[in-house]
């Protein structure tokens, strides 16, 4: 567990994915830049099809192949390029460095086995420990994870379990092993918000007690907003925006953000109408041309309203025809340091022309918050 | 049972101490060896044009409720009242006629849509079944609604599977438009899309109340999407419903402490939280077995803070979660009833020690 803080842990540089299938070419994830420091909770926040998912498990090498296909850049990992190790050296950083947890957790457990067979599985590969010992590791991991009466729950088989617990289990099984980095996929996704609430304060007491670094990929802002140090935003294949949670929350700069940010009804907000991103989630086989928000983007429409005819094409889309700016159709926009350490990738911003193009990387954790549990 | 939604004239729709128990059946000859008790004696009334949110975890038998209200399972006992007359009771074509007024929307777009028939079929099947049109005014009927949902009209000869996740969810919107409702129960109906896509649907439902005067009783699990939606809220636990109010005044003025955790508990889209969170210990109990009287009283802080300052005798010690609770006996012995709460007028709430 002696990685210098200052140096990132993970370090994704330019990743390119593609699904090549007989009907269509697509490319879900098109040059991602990612950093992620020790101890840091990373947030990865897109809608469906954004490419979040398939980010995270290429970082574990996990992308079916055929069809799928990393076509470049890198994904360092404390130093080393995971996508150049062999498939034998990727296996002993799987689980034991880096350990993944999934949306559903009946489905990412094996029905037949108890679920002390499954930890133990994973506890006597990874740090060659005999049976017996392995039992107790996971026994104590059970505990760590608050679940009551470890010693007889290590018996149970997964359906014996709600889903509350299944999630604990799957977090014990990732933690048995000490991780330096997990990836939450949608951790809570499947679970009542008095359950998240639970297992969203059980991985922060866990990071606080081994340190450890998280990815959290999530579609829920709430959960992005009190548990991320930094997050970055995700929309048809492409990063749009890495900021610290505070500097994004208070000034989002790309209209993408923006709008998903009005978009949700907040408790205590009792404005009558919701405002809506116009269109739907593109299909990552039909991703549009240039700026991939455009054809949605209300900024660069009213900007079209007022600029000179020559700047602004017309653009029929959702049913409607109206005029966006020229440049967001024909340019795509790569992220650009907007302000001192806060990225967005936006054409339409006063500063994106003479921003410079560092890539993003964040050493930032918020501060210890205000102790607000009971 | 005289709540806010029933404040201008008659209800829509009034429930009367509605219950469903499922029996649960063991053993060989399959006897029936208990019951699951999925909604215990719920009572609300919704009124024209107004929406009634039903929030609560998983399994507590909300999604039950607007089931059963619309007889698509049979109810245990209670009573469903329609513009006064007892739904449950009809039969036959009379029954046939009321099914029209009160229509459901699901949650899930994909599952809730025949893939065999196009949209055009989908729409028109219940304009067909019921009679309303013919032929070619069914097409224009069917046009006009897809119109009205946000979709083009020609989609009609389309499959479902054409269609995005939003879209089929307007899809199954117009459908249950078709006849013409004047209640509709939306069974979850945005949890399925994606964040930018709620919205849009939110928005298009609230329209539509406003223009047709449609009530509906909305239930999901997102308490910020249902207090932005809903008139009176009704936050049920355990299949029964534990505290209900003004929207307005449940989230600004939560008196039971299930409420109060669940209000707690909804992480806030904002860095600097302002909220105290409680966190609730255990999980919600099964069904089939609730706890004795108040259903709450295992994961229940208020009890637990009432009987540090109660006298010993009134007192009990519990276990719950592998931990030993002291609470408040009568919490353990007597089921509370909902009854009115220092508040707003209509705010009533089932528990032994709020206020």
């Amino acid at each position: 567990m002696s990685s210098d803080p200052q140096k990132p842990l993970l370090e994704i540089a330019n990743l390119n994915v593609a699904f090549e299938t007989s009907r269509a070419d697509i490319r879900p994830v098109r040059d991602v830049s990612l950093s992620i420091y020790p101890g840091q909770t990373v947030a990865l926040v897109g809608e469906s099809g954004c490419g979040k998912s398939v980010t995270s498990l290429s970082i574990l090498r996990l992308i079916p192949s055929p069809p799928g296909k990393v076509l470049g850049g890198s994904i360092k990992f404390d130093g080393r390029d995971l996508l150049t190790l062999s498939e034998k050296e990727m296996r002993s950083v799987r689980g034991k460095e880096i350990a993944m947890i999934f949306q559903e957790p009946m489905t990412s457990l094996n029905p037949v086995y108890t679920i002390g067979d499954q930890i133990v599985e994973a506890v006597r590969l990874h740090q060659g420990v005999g049976t017996r010992e392995a039992y107790e590791i996971a026994e104590e991991s059970l505990h760590d994870v608050g679940i009551a009466d470890p010693h007889r729950r290590i018996k149970a088989y997964p359906h014996e379990l709600s889903g509350g617990m299944r999630q604990r289990v799957m977090i014990a099984m990732a933690l048995s092993c000490k991780p330096r980095l997990l990836i939450a996929d949608e951790p809570t996704t499947a679970l009542d918000v008095t359950i998240q609430a639970q297992i969203l304060e059980l991985l922060r007491d866990l990071q606080q007690e081994t340190g450890m670094a998280i990815l959290l990929i999530t579609h829920d802002l709430g959960v992005v907003a009190e548990n991320a140090d930094v997050v970055n935003v995700m929309y048809a294949s492409r990063i749009v925006e890495t900021a610290s949670v505070e500097s994004l929350f208070d000034h989002p700069r790309h209209p993408y953000t923006d709008a998903l940010f009005r978009s949700i009804p907040r408790l205590g907000d009792e404005s009558a109408r919701l405002e809506t991103i116009p269109g739907t989630v593109p299909n990552p086989a039909r991703f549009p041309g240039g700026c991939k928000f455009h054809p949605r983007c209300a900024r660069t429409r009213s900007l079209a309203n007022s600029a000179p005819a020559n700047q602004t094409v017309e653009l029929t889309a959702v049913a409607e025809t109206f005029r966006v700016m020229k440049r967001c159709q024909e340019e795509e926009p790569l992220p650009r340091e907007l302000v001192p350490l806060h990225w967005a990738a936006c054409h339409q911003t006063a500063e994106y022309d003479a921003a410079s193009k560092t890539v993003p990387a964040l050493d930032y954790r918020r501060p210890a918050p205000i102790e607000v549990a009971e | 049972m005289n709540t806010a939604g029933s404040t201008n004239g008659q209800p829509i729709v009034q429930v009367d101490d509605l219950r469903t128990h499922f029996p649960i059946r063991a053993g060989v000859f399959s006897r029936t060896v208990g019951y699951v008790k999925a909604v215990d004696g719920v009572s609300f009334s919704v009124g024209a044009g107004k929406t009634l949110g039903l929030v609560g975890e998983s399994g507590c038998g909300k999604t039950t409720v607007g089931r059963t209200m619309l007889r698509l399972i049979p109810a245990t006992s209670g009573s469903v009242k329609y513009k006064g007359s007892d739904f449950f009771a009809h039969r036959g074509e009379e029954l046939r006629k009321l099914r029209r007024s009160m229509q459901i929307i699901f949650q899930d777009p994909v599952s809730s849509l025949n893939p065999r028939m196009t949209v055009g079929n989908i729409i028109g099947e219940p304009i067909q079944v019921h009679g309303i049109a013919k032929a070619k005014a069914r097409q224009e009927l069917v046009a006009s609604l897809l119109s009205r949902v946000g979709l083009d009209p020609s989609f009609a000869s389309r499959y479902p599977h054409e269609f995005s996740g939003g879209q089929r969810q307007r899809i199954g919107i117009a459908r249950a438009l078709s006849l013409s409702p004047d209640f509709i129960v939306c069974d979850e109906p945005v949890s399925a899309l994606d964040v930018s896509i709620q919205s849009q649907i939110l928005n298009l439902l609230d329209d539509l109340q406003k223009e047709r005067n449609i009530a509906y009783l909305f239930i999901a699990h997102n308490l910020a999407v249902v207090e932005h939606f809903s008139d009176d809220v009704a936050v049920m636990y355990l299949g029964r419903i534990v505290e209900k109010a003004a929207s307005r005044e449940l989230y600004g003025n939560p008196k039971h402490p299930y409420t109060m955790a669940l209000l707690s508990a909804v992480p806030e889209p904002n860095p600097r939280p302002t909220r105290r969170r409680i966190v609730l210990g255990g999980e919600v109990p099964s069904p089939a077995n609730p706890p004795t009287g108040c259903p709450f009283h295992p994961r229940c802080i208020l009890t637990q803070q009432a009987a540090a300052e109660a006298d010993e005798n009134d007192t009990i010690q519990i276990m719950s979660g592998g931990a030993k609770l002291r609470v408040l006996q009568k919490c353990v012995a007597e089921t509370p009833p909902l009854e009115q709460k220092q508040g707003a007028d209509g705010h009533v709430a089932a528990c032994w020690v709020a206020k």
